[in-house]
C-alpha cells in the first residue's frame, strides 16, 4: 500500500516536471474570412461600387458556405480544418474559427470549397446547423443548399439584384481553390492566422461580365449563369494571406 | 493516518446527535424537525413526454432546466384556458389564441380585459418550439419569457404576478397540480412560465395535405402544384422568407407593406435599436394559414386573396424593403389563374385535426 501511494506521488511529480517544463509552445491557427471590394474592406448598405457592367451597387446581404478546409503539408499529410463554414456578413462571430494546439509541419498548400459538392448537398442533410433554415434550395429545383446569397440595390436604392448561387437542378457548381503557401509551423512559430479573402466585385467582371439589369432578378434557374458565375469566381474571387503574429 | 481516523469518527459522532430525515420542504415526506438529510426524500414521479420530431424538422431546442412532462404539459393546458390569470378573472390565453383559429385571433386587434385594443395581431400558436423568437418584433426570446408578458400587459390580462401567485396559491386543485408536476409547495410565477411553455411546445403541427404530399401519401391538384412551384421558385419567391417545412426562415424582414416612414410600429428596431431594422418583422409561419385570418402584424388584410395581391404587386419602397423584394416596382406579373392556384397551394398547408377539439 505505502509503496504505490509513493510511486504514484514520484510519477505524478515526473509528470508535472515534464508537462511544465518541456511542453512544446503551441500554435493556435484561425482562420479568417475577410470581404472586399476592389481591394478595399466591405462596407454594408452603401452605394459606393460599380461593376465593370457600369453599374452602382451595394451589398446587403452575403451568406455563403465554404467546405473542406484543408492544409496540406510537405509529407503528404492532410488536416481538414472545417467540414463545413457558415458565414453571414451580418453575424461577426461567423468571420472566423480556431483550431487550437496545430501539428507542426510544413505546409505547402491550403485547399477550400466555394459552396457544397454533390455528397454534401442533399435536401436536409444539415437539418440542425444554424445555416439551415437561411440556406436551404428548394427541392423543386435540386434541393441542397445555396452556396451563397449576395443581394443589395443598384442603380437606385429600389432596384434590387440577388446573385443566388448553388445546384441547379441538382447540378454541381462548387469549385475548389488551391493556393500554395509556405508555412512551417515548429514550437517557435507562435500564433498564426491565414485570410481567405473574398472579392465581391470579381464575382461579376471576368472573364463573364455580368450585369444587373438582365439577372439581377434571380439565376437560381439558370445554369448557364451558374455556370459563368462559378467560372468568375475560379478566376479572381477568392485569395489567401498568412499572418503571424509573433 | 491515525488523525485522520479520528477526525472521521468524530464528525460521524457529532452528525449522529442532529436528527436524521428528509430536509427538503418540496418532497412529500419532508420532516421539518429533520436536520441532517439522510436521502430519504420522496417525491412525484414526473412521466417525460417526449415530443416528436416530424421528418424534415430539425430537432426541437427544449431549455434544459424546464424538461416535458405528461404532468406540466396538462398543467399548462389548464392555465392557458384558465381566465384566473387576468385581473378580474375574465380573459384567458385560449380567449385571443382561439384553437379554431389556429390560436390566433380573427379581430384585426385584440381586446383585453380593459376593453382597450391591443396595437398587433395575435399571432397563431403553432410549432412554437422551433421558433428562435417570439412576438413580431422577436422580443422574447423563450416561450418562458414570452409567457411573462401577457399576464402583466395592461392590453391584455393587467395582472400583477404578485397577484396570480396568491389566487393560485389559495387554489387547492392548483397547488396540488403544480407539487405533482415540479414537486413545488409554493407556486411562483417561474413554474407557471414553464408550465405554460410545456403546453406550447406539445403543440405540434405536420399532419396538413401538403405533409402528405410531401410524405408520398397523398397528390396535390394540377392547380395546388402551379402554386407550389411559383411558391417555391424566383417566380413567386415566397420560399426565401417562408422555406423548409416549418414554412419560415425564423428570420426579421421588411416585406414592403407600407412607404411612409417613419412607420406607425418599427417592428425589430424596437427590440434591437438599429434604424436599419425599422419596419422589419418576424417571418410568420404560413402553417394553418387558411385558418388564422387576418393576416400581418397589424392584421391588414382580411384575405389570402388580398396578400398575394400585395406580393403580386411587388410591394411598397421604403428604405429598409428586403432586396429579396426583388420585383418592386414591377410586380411578380402572376395571372389570376396564377393568383387562384397560389392561394389553392396555401390552403394545403391546413392542418385539421390541429385545431379540431380531441
Ligand atoms: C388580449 C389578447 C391576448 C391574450 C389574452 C394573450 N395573447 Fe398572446 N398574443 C397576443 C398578441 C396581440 C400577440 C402578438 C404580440 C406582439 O407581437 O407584440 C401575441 C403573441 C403571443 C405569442 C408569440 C407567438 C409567436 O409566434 O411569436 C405567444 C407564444 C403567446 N402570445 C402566448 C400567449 C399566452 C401563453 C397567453 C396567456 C398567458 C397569451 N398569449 C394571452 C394577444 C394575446
Ligand atoms: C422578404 C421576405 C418575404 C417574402 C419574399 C415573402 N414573405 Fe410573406 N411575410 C414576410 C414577413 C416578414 C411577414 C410578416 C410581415 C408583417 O406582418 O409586417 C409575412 C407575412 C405573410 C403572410 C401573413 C401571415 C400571417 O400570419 O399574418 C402571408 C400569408 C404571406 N406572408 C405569404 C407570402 C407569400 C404567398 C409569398 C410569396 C408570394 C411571400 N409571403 C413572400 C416575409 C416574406
Amino acid at each position: 500500500m505505502k509503496e504505490t501511494i509513493q510511486t504514484l506521488f514520484i510519477t505524478s511529480l515526473i509528470i508535472m516536471t515534464f508537462s511544465s517544463c518541456e511542453k512544446p509552445n503551441q500554435t493556435d491557427l484561425t482562420i479568417n474570412f475577410t470581404h472586399t471590394v476592389d481591394a478595399e474592406e466591405l462596407t454594408t448598405n452603401s452605394m459606393i461600387y460599380s461593376n465593370s457592367a457600369g453599374e452602382n451597387y451595394d451589398v446587403r446581404t452575403l451568406k455563403y458556405l465554404i467546405s473542406d478546409i484543408t492544409l496540406h503539408a510537405e509529407n503528404g499529410n492532410e488536416i481538414i480544418l472545417s467540414d463545413i463554414h457558415f458565414i453571414d456578413i451580418s453575424e461577426e462571430s461567423t468571420f472566423s474559427f480556431t483550431v487550437e494546439d496545430f501539428p507542426n509541419n510544413n505546409y505547402t498548400s491550403i485547399s477550400y470549397k466555394m459552396g457544397l459538392d454533390t455528397i454534401k448537398n442533399t435536401n436536409n442533410l444539415h437539418i440542425n446547423e444554424s445555416y439551415h433554415s437561411a440556406m436551404v434550395w428548394p427541392e423543386t429545383n435540386g434541393g441542397g443548399y445555396h452556396y451563397m446569397k449576395l443581394e443589395g440595390a443598384y442603380n437606385n436604392d429600389s432596384t434590387f439584384y440577388n446573385t443566388h448561387t448553388g445546384g441547379t437542378m441538382g447540378g454541381d457548381y462548387s469549385f475548389n481553390n488551391v493556393d500554395n503557401i509556405s508555412l512551417t509551423i515548429d514550437d517557435d512559430l507562435g500564433d498564426v492566422s491565414i485570410n481567405i479573402n473574398m472579392e465581391i466585385n470579381n464575382w461579376y467582371n471576368s472573364p463573364n461580365q455580368i450585369d444587373f439589369s438582365s439577372y439581377g432578378m434571380g439565376i437560381m434557374m439558370n445554369m448557364m449563369m451558374q455556370m459563368d458565375i462559378k467560372m468568375n469566381g475560379i478566376t479572381d474571387v477568392f485569395s489567401v494571406d498568412i499572418i503571424c503574429t509573433k | 493516518m491515525k488523525q485522520l481516523i479520528c477526525y472521521l469518527l468524530a464528525t460521524i459522532l457529532l452528525l449522529s446527535c442532529k436528527k436524521e430525515g428528509c430536509t427538503d420542504d418540496n418532497a412529500l415526506n419532508y420532516n421539518p424537525e429533520a436536520e441532517v438529510n439522510n436521502g430519504s426524500c420522496q417525491y412525484y414521479d414526473v412521466t417525460p413526454y417526449t415530443i416528436i420530431t416530424p421528418s424534415g424538422f430539425p430537432d426541437m431546442i427544449i431549455p434544459e432546466n424546464n424538461p416535458t412532462t405528461l404532468e406540466g404539459i396538462a398543467l399548462g393546458e389548464k392555465l392557458f384556458n384558465d381566465p384566473i390569470l387576468s385581473s378580474n378573472n375574465t380573459l384567458s390565453c385560449v380567449d385571443c389564441h382561439i384553437k379554431n383559429s389556429s390560436f390566433s385571433d380573427p379581430n384585426q386587434l385584440s381586446i383585453g380585459i380593459d376593453g382597450f385594443l391591443g396595437n398587433r395581431n395575435a399571432s397563431t400558436l403553432i410549432n412554437l418550439g422551433w421558433n428562435s423568437s417570439f412576438n413580431w418584433d422577436g422580443s422574447a426570446k423563450t416561450l418562458e419569457e414570452q409567457a411573462f408578458e401577457p399576464v402583466t400587459n395592461t392590453l391584455e390580462m393587467h395582472n400583477t404576478w404578485e397577484n396570480v401567485e396568491n389566487t393560485l396559491n389559495s387554489n387547492s386543485e392548483y397547488l396540488s397540480l403544480f407539487k405533482q408536476s415540479f414537486n413545488i409547495n409554493y407556486i411562483d410565477s417561474v413554474h407557471i412560465v414553464k408550465a405554460i411553455a410545456q403546453y406550447e411546445r406539445s403543440l405540434v403541427s405536420a399532419n396538413s395535405k401538403f405533409d402528405k404530399f410531401y410524405r408520398g401519401e397523398e397528390s396535390l391538384t394540377l392547380s395546388e402544384l402551379n402554386g407550389y412551384a411559383i411558391y417555391n421558385s424566383e417566380q413567386g419567391d415566397c420560399f426565401h422568407c417562408h422555406g423548409t417545412l416549418l414554412f419560415t426562415d425564423n428570420l426579421f424582414h421588411n416585406n414592403g407593406l407600407d412607404s411612409e416612414e417613419p412607420f406607425a410600429d418599427i417592428g425589430l428596431a424596437e427590440v434591437s435599436n438599429n434604424p436599419l431594422d425599422n419596419g422589419k418583422f418576424k417571418t410568420p409561419t404560413l402553417r394553418n394559414i387558411e385558418y388564422s385570418a387576418p393576416y400581418m402584424h397589424d392584421g391588414r388584410f382580411a384575405t389570402l386573396e388580398e396578400v398575394v395581391t400585395h406580393y403580386n404587386e411587388g410591394g411598397h419602397y421604403s428604405s429598409t424593403v428586403d432586396p429579396l423584394m426583388k420585383k418592386l416596382g414591377i410586380g411578380l406579373q402572376l395571372t389570376n389563374q396564377d393568383l387562384a392556384d397560389l392561394v389553392n397551394f396555401l390552403k394545403t398547408l391546413s392542418d385539421k385535426e390541429y385545431i379540431s377539439e380531441k
